[in-house]
């Protein structure tokens, strides 16, 4: 045998530290002990960023070997495979060796007093198993095998080796070299990891509570004799993933390597989740305030007793204004619970106020997929003949690395592999620009000024495709004569956006050019109060160029939620008395303080809005006033401590579930396959419990607990999912499939709208769109009608948010959330706020709040790939790897403040103010500050109050109601 | 693949409770000294000569965990470890009795080199630990391009350490090779070339420099201090055997088996 090594693509990696969540996981290490690390180096002097991942060498002449002082040694070296190894039942803990390797590989357990290394996970490879890192790695950055075998492959793909043996070491890790880095960077070696990324200070958080079972417990302890599979549910990557259980218990979550299109691949936040199921702080039992609101002091209480007490509490409003409760549920409910059990019970019951966390994330992308092209999404792929042919790949408020790592590893593979171009459209550099070959700061807010330019330069120069506009699109030309009316020329965009006029005509030349362009879109552009009409700016750029309904060309907003929905049959259907209030939950807050435009006297909450909802203080105020608030979550937090009653949940395979909405239509089935721990009880059974009580047993049938049996007989009767039965979601290993499939045996379609197809729930045989006409809609009386209802006008004219640095043209709510509203068209009986848009003086916000010192941009985002919400930060791990709070902030702008990298910071907007660690960075916008969401002052490790203290619920888009979350003017001072 | 092995770790609540229970036995021990006998008020009475007598080899027991690590005897090093500071700590309640707080005279240089042995073995087990499992992926100089000036002159201590090697373990390859005992008891200046030569590699590579100095030097100190402690026990035994009136100083030779 050869000599055996791993290869690491720094072009490849994401950052994400999957492999370090596998490594801890296969080998039972605990919170400071490492056999890999994934170190972060941005280029400290301008925009870039590498990820370096540091394991053993496995040298010739190992250094940790020969300075280890014991004999017969504590490392040896295996003479014919070279594998470095250490016997940690000889190790006395003296710490040569990790003096000795001059390359940081050496790992130490500061609890156990021994040193630890990377042996190439020698019991995976004696079970025939690649080591744990490799098996995971969402970028298939991490590649195991013989020495030689790597060198040959690279030699071959025309990658170069980078020479790290400085000090004839012989090192047998090899490093591929970045395809591209910036002439004038630093080098690597010369760069700094920010302070905020794993800092040996925030160990201390973990000295008292360890790690959880069953890491640091002896390998025979943790051995698995039983495998199944199912799916990660945290995010919209929404991974398959395998259980491995010791008995009963869990003891570790690896990716699926069974699963056709992910092939094992999986993000470290769901190897975290394993510190879910095992965690002293899920809630166990009901409990019941005995506190003051906010105080978190509660009393146990059984089921019966709360649930009875609930009920009791419910009935009088059930009897005289059922619309006065509402039900808000999201990310921690799952899909079943919102669309199946929460939904009949909302029916029955008679209000209209059930909501989730779509209007702070995707309602502007929903509903203009919907008024678009009939469909609630994107019908591509993440397969190598869809996606991965594509010949440009074009992000714009989408940082994709580290939102779906998975995802955006296989695109970024298909990158390196293809030589496919990627361009980034972001305020910041982030991990997805890293990879790109161009990034642009875009000012936040602007995007559909960049979309409207790049369309208008494509008609102007007859690069549309011509075809497919007349053939496919309705209202085409009313577009392209409109842009050129308006005047929306790369020149008039090039001083809103911060981008020169002959990029942006370059990057339109390149998307029209490109044999397919995937424009990756997300909340980026979603969380702004033009999130609709900027959607569907870029959804127009797609069509003009024929990227829409073909192979390696799409527009892509994530995700494409399926149409599942439970129905209670019609007479037991309590039509709601009043309309919905409003589509977003923030707008129930005047319901609440006020009972305009009615009262809102009770809240089911299933996750937790007092860390998502925007204007924090607001919106403790307005749950102050709640008669009932009852939370349903995994574990105590901010809303907890509001709650009247506290009802302890259980998820995934705790319950039975289907895993998150995601990118390519795929369903993941998840079994129940343990106990929930304590007393507490999936979504299912607390509503249908509920629900009970209230006399809905006839239809939330006791059965139904059961989610497997509710799935089939109730969730499932859409023609597009009708073939999504239990028996075909077992059908193979890795338990998903893909939709539509009208039956059981019907075909999953890899592109959805590909020409000559007609599209699922289409008016007639041959429409390729499921629209009134078969085309995508771009303009139409019906829709100009309704847009102007909203204040608005069908084709998109250019507004951007009420705080910019710069005069732009904003959108005015004519009305507050104390108003009655109207009808919007683009829900069914609900209330809207119409805008109009305005020209910016000195008399409206912008202004004012530049006078007062308000001289940065905002802008709040999803925090590194091991977080996720809220959940994530009760999981030892994800806060080891990125612990506090940050907000990344420019050099220049940082020195003018004095402010050290790490240095404790705050940031005030006009609505409110939080401290945060500072990141010093070149890559974001010098005007701008990022600072990330889900922390929350009542997490466990690293508390720290929640971004939305800063938000404003006010700011928000007339036609889908999402909340501007990413352009606010801010101050920055040093805490 | 290699055995999973049981760790016999003093892990740091152990070590803390002994560390702790050896400072309060002797600040117990000097608060009743006042009302205690004669006897034990006298380094020399027969119980405090007894006293340092055990001391004294339970301090060399456990600096011989130093030897045994490096002999190829010892099953088990961890073992040893623990057997080590279980020995330290009751070896230094002997001797701080022993002492009867004389502390300005020269013998309380080793109570000095004692109490730094035992706060630089406290800091490594409790602190330096954090640290060294800190280290991990700190390191960037390896991952540098490499000087060619400075691979030259690593190559050239490679090749004065292998040409060195073949003069006392013909069968050792440098890649892999550090001296143990056996080295030191049978080729002494050859063993100490070498760790000279090895010494002059590290430099170059920058070890020592790449952590932090406590991280760096710690150990050395411990060691150097641990010497010093064995040398000044010797010191002490001869000089209160041999130059017993030197010892007194014109006063009273009290010791009992000299007076004998």
């Amino acid at each position: 045998m050869g000599r055996l090594s791993l290869m690491f693509d720094l072009e490849r990696c994401i950052g994400c530290k999957s492999c370090e969540a596998a490594c801890k996981q296969e080998h039972g290490l605990g919170p400071g002990e490492y056999r890999n690390r994934v170190v972060w180096l941005p280029d400290g002097e301008a925009p870039g960023l590498d990820f370096l991942t540091v394991a053993c060498q496995h040298c010739e002449r190992p250094a940790c070997l020969r300075a280890c002082p014991v004999n017969p040694k504590a490392i040896s070296k295996d003479p014919e495979n070279g594998v470095v190894a250490i016997n940690e039942g000889q190790c006395t803990g003296c710490g040569e060796c990790v003096t000795a390797c001059p390359y940081g590989a050496m790992g130490y357990d500061p609890r156990g007093h021994h040193a630890v290394k990377c042996d190439l996970c020698s019991d995976r490879r004696s079970e025939g198993l690649s080591p744990a890192c490799a098996s995971v790695c969402p970028g298939s950055a991490i590649t195991f095998g013989e020495r030689v075998d790597h060198i040959e492959r690279a030699e071959s793909e025309g990658r170069m080796i980078r020479d790290h043996d400085s000090f004839l070491l012989g090192p047998a890790t090899i490093y591929l070299d970045r395809m591209y880095r910036r002439e004038g960077a630093v080098p690597l070696p010369e760069r700094k990891q920010p302070a905020v990324v794993d800092p040996p200070e925030a160990q201390l958080a973990f000295e008292q509570s360890g790690a959880a079972f069953p890491y640091g417990l002896p390998r025979p302890e943790r051995k698995p004799d039983r495998v199944e599979p199912g799916s990660c549910t945290l995010c919209f990557n929404t991974c398959s993933v395998k259980f491995h259980f010791s008995g009963d218990k869990l003891v570790k979550i690896t990716g699926n390597e069974e699963d056709p299109i992910l092939q094992g691949r999986v993000c470290p936040k769901s190897q975290h989740t394993l510190q879910m199921y095992h965690n002293d702080r899920r809630l166990t039992q009901p409990l019941k305030r005995v506190g003051a609101r906010g105080e978190g002091k509660f009393e146990p209480i059984g089921w019966e007793q709360a649930l009875d007490e609930i009920a009791a509490k419910l009935e009088p409003l059930r009897q005289n204004e059922p619309e006065a409760l509402g039900i808000f549920a999201g990310t921690r409910t799952g899909m079943i619970t919102i669309r199946g059990y929460i939904r009949l019970f909302g029916q029955m019951w008679g209000t209209p106020n059930l909501e989730t966390t779509d209007p702070f994330c995707a309602a502007g992308k929903n509903i203009t997929y919907q008024m678009t092209q009939g469909a609630n999404g994107c019908g591509n792929s993440y397969t190598e003949e869809d996606i991965g042919s594509a010949g440009m790949y074009l992000y714009i408020g989408d940082n994709q690395a580290e939102t779906r790592p998975v995802y955006f590893g296989m695109v970024n593979n298909w990158r390196v592999k293809n030589g496919t171009k990627m361009v980034v459209v972001d305020p910041r550099y982030s991990a997805t620009a890293s990879k790109a070959d161009r990034w642009h700061g875009i000012r936040p807010g602007t995007d559909m000024a960049l979309g409207l330019a790049m369309s208008q330069h494509i008609f102007a120069q007859q690069l549309h495709d011509q075809r497919y506009c007349e053939n496919w699109v309705e209202g085409w030309e009313k577009w392209r004569d409109f842009l050129d009316n308006q005047g929306y020329t790369p020149d008039w965009a090039a001083g809103i956006t911060d981008i020169a006029a002959g990029d942006i005509k370059r990057l339109a030349e390149e998307v029209a050019e490109a044999d397919g362009c995937v424009i990756f879109c997300s909340r980026g552009i979603n969380q702004h109060t033009n999130s609709a009409q900027t959607n569907r700016v870029f959804m127009f750029l797609a069509a003009i160029t024929g990227n829409w309904g073909r192979r390696g060309g799409a527009y892509m907003n994530m995700s494409f939620a399926p149409t599942l929905f439970a129905n209670a049959p019609e007479h037991r259907q309590v039509k709601p008395r009043k309309s919905k209030i409003r589509k977003s939950p923030a707008g129930w807050t005047e319901a609440m303080r006020k009972a305009k435009p009615y009262g809102l006297k009770a809240l089911i909450a299933g996750n937790n809005p007092m860390a998502q909802w925007p204007n924090q203080d607001v919106t403790r105020e307005a749950f102050k006033k709640l008669e009932l608030l009852v939370h349903i979550d995994l574990f105590q937090n901010e809303t907890s401590a509001y709650a009247d009653y506290v009802l302890p949940a259980a998820p995934a395979i705790e319950a039975g579930d289907i895993g998150r909405a995601n990118d390519d239509r795929r369903i993941v089935w998840v079994d129940r396959l343990i106990d929930p721990p304590g007393d507490a009880k999936p979504d299912a059974w607390i509503w249908t419990e509920l629900g009970k009580r209230f006399g809905f047993d006839d239809v939330m049938k006791d059965e139904y607990k059961d989610t497997a049996k509710f799935w089939d007989a109730e969730m499932i009767k859409h023609e597009t999912l009708r073939g999504m039965t239990q028996r075909r979601l077992h059908a193979n290993p890795w338990r998903w499939v893909r939709f539509p499939v009208a039956s059981e045996d019907a075909e999953e379609q890899e592109t959805l709208f590909l020409e000559g197809t007609t599209a699922d729930g289409a008016a007639q045989e041959g429409f390729r769109f499921a629209t009134s006409n078969g085309k995508l809609q771009f303009w139409s009386e019906k829709l100009e009608q309704n847009f102007q209802t909203m204040g608005l006008s069908a084709l998109p004219i250019f507004y951007s948010e009420r705080e910019q640095l710069i005069d732009l043209p904003y959108v005015q709510s004519i009305a507050g959330d104390d108003d009655e509203g109207v009808l919007t068209p683009f829900y069914p009986n609900t209330l809207g706020v119409p805008g109009r848009i305005v020209m910016p003086n000195d008399e409206t916000p912008g202004s004012r709040l530049r006078a007062e010192g308000y001289d940065m941009e905002l802008v709040t985002g999803r925090p590194p790939a091991p977080h996720f919400h809220s959940w994530t930060h009760y999981f030892w791990q994800s806060q080891e790897m990125w612990p506090d709070l940050y907000a990344q902030i420019h050099p220049e702008r940082a020195n003018a403040l004095s402010l050290e990298d790490g240095e404790r910071i705050q940031i005030e907007t006009a609505h409110g103010s939080i401290e945060a660690r500072a990141w010093i960075t070149p890559g974001i916008r010098k005007s701008a500050v990022f600072v990330p969401i889900g922390w929350g002052e009542k997490q466990p490790y690293h508390p720290w109050r929640s971004v939305n203290f800063m938000t404003d619920k006010n700011q928000r888009d007339p036609i889908s109601e999402q909340t501007n979350l990413k352009t606010l003017l801010c101050r920055v001072a040093k805490a | 693949m290699l055995p999973v092995m049981h760790r016999p770790d003093l892990n740091n609540r152990r070590l803390t409770w002994l560390v702790c229970g050896t400072v309060l036995a002797i600040a117990l021990y000097f608060l009743l000294l006042p009302g205690m006998s004669e006897a034990w008020r006298t380094p020399g009475s027969p119980e405090l000569y007894l006293m340092g007598v055990s001391g004294a080899v339970l301090l060399l027991t456990a600096a011989s965990f130093s030897i045994a690590k490096r002999g190829k005897s010892a099953s088990s090093p961890v073992a040893w470890f623990a057997a080590h500071v279980n020995l330290a700590c009751l070896g230094s309640l002997c001797i701080a009795i022993h002492s009867v707080g004389y502390m300005r005279r020269p013998p309380a240089l080793l109570i000095l080199a004692l109490i730094g042995l035992a706060a630089l073995g406290v800091w490594a087990r409790i602190y330096g630990a954090k640290r060294m499992a800190a280290t991990m992926g700190t390191k960037r100089p390896g991952f540098a391009s490499p000087d060619t000036d400075l691979q030259a002159r690593i190559r050239n201590v490679i090749d004065r350490k292998t040409t060195l090697l073949s003069e006392f373990d013909a069968d050792a390859a440098e890649a892999l090779f550090s001296p143990n005992l056996s080295h030191w008891l049978w080729h002494p200046f050859k063993t100490f070339s070498y760790i000279r030569l090895a010494r002059e590699e590290e430099t170059l590579i920058g070890t020592r420099r790449s952590v932090s100095r406590v991280q760096a030097y710690w150990r050395g100190l411990h060691l150097f201090l641990a010497g010093l402690f064995v040398i000044g026990l010797f010191i002490h035994v001869i000089t209160v055997t041999f130059f017993a009136g030197y010892v007194a100083d014109g006063g009273e030779i009290y010791w009992w088996h000299l007076m004998k």
